[in-house]
């Protein structure tokens, strides 16, 4: 039977490994794409120190460390990706097979840049984006 | 930014001379357009600095920045030759982007 200092150890690795990964992997787009999946490793790794909590005898506090740990982490993680990310809907007037509003905006160099000019030459690929997410 | 690289890294060079990729951001970019002339990877970066043209397009995230500010609504569109839309994703959880892969399709089908 795995010892409760183990169990402890094993599940401040999952939580602290989760994140870390989650972090250094998020241009990959699979990893990026599926944020729930550090969600479902924190629950894993409550889990595992409940399970030490359960087993300990002598020394409780690693088991009892790791398990508030991990549940602060399940309940942030939790809030974080299923409330505080979620964008509400809005209504867009994009439509497929109908062209979308044109614009003419400045570039990083300050030249004007109007989507209606490169009609008839070239596609467009036009990406919104907020920062470095 | 991040999706911005995949999808440059999923474009042969061909692809990426025969399509015109403009990032939109409210941030000045003069960063992005550095990386991304570093990175050869031929983006155009435009400031829509009020949001206007965001909300142009219905994709303001209200109130949705770090200090309560408006935010662009992550999304991609794919126009053909004719500037028609001919495939389109738009963000229900800022952490998601849609797959490199996806847009690459899109792009080809064209």
């Amino acid at each position: 039977m795995t010892t409760s200092p183990r169990l402890a150890a094993l599940s401040v690795l999952v939580a602290v490994g989760a994140i870390t990964a989650y972090v250094l992997l998020l241009r990959v787009a699979i990893i990026r794409n599926h944020p729930e999946g550090y969600v479902v490793a924190f629950a894993v790794a409550a889990a595992l120190a409940a399970l030490a909590v359960a087993r300990a005898r002598a020394r409780r506090w690693p088991a009892w460390l790791a398990l508030g740990l991990s549940v602060i982490l399940l309940a942030a993680g939790a809030w974080f990706n299923f409330v505080a990310a979620r964008i509400p809907d809005t209504a867009t007037v994009l439509r497929v097979g109908e062209p979308p509003p044109d614009f003419t905006l400045p570039d990083a160099g300050g030249r004007a840049v109007t989507l209606a000019d490169y009609r008839g030459k070239k596609p467009v690929v036009l990406v919104f984006y907020r920062g470095h997410w | 930014m991040a999706e911005l690289q995949g999808l440059g890294a999923a474009l042969s060079e061909a692809e990426r001379a025969g399509v015109e990729i403009i990032g939109l951001s409210p941030d000045a970019n003069e960063q992005s357009q550095k990386l991304a002339d570093g990175l050869h990877l031929g983006y155009r970066f435009v400031a829509d600095r009020d949001l206007a043209v965001t909300r142009r397009y219905g994709l303001v995230h209200a109130h949705g920045g770090a200090d309560g500010q408006d935010v662009p609504r992550p999304a991609t569109i794919v126009l053909d030759r004719d500037g028609v839309v001919r495939w389109f994703s738009v963000s229900s959880n800022f952490q998601i982007r849609p797959d490199p892969g996806d847009v690459l399709r899109a792009v080809r089908a064209l």
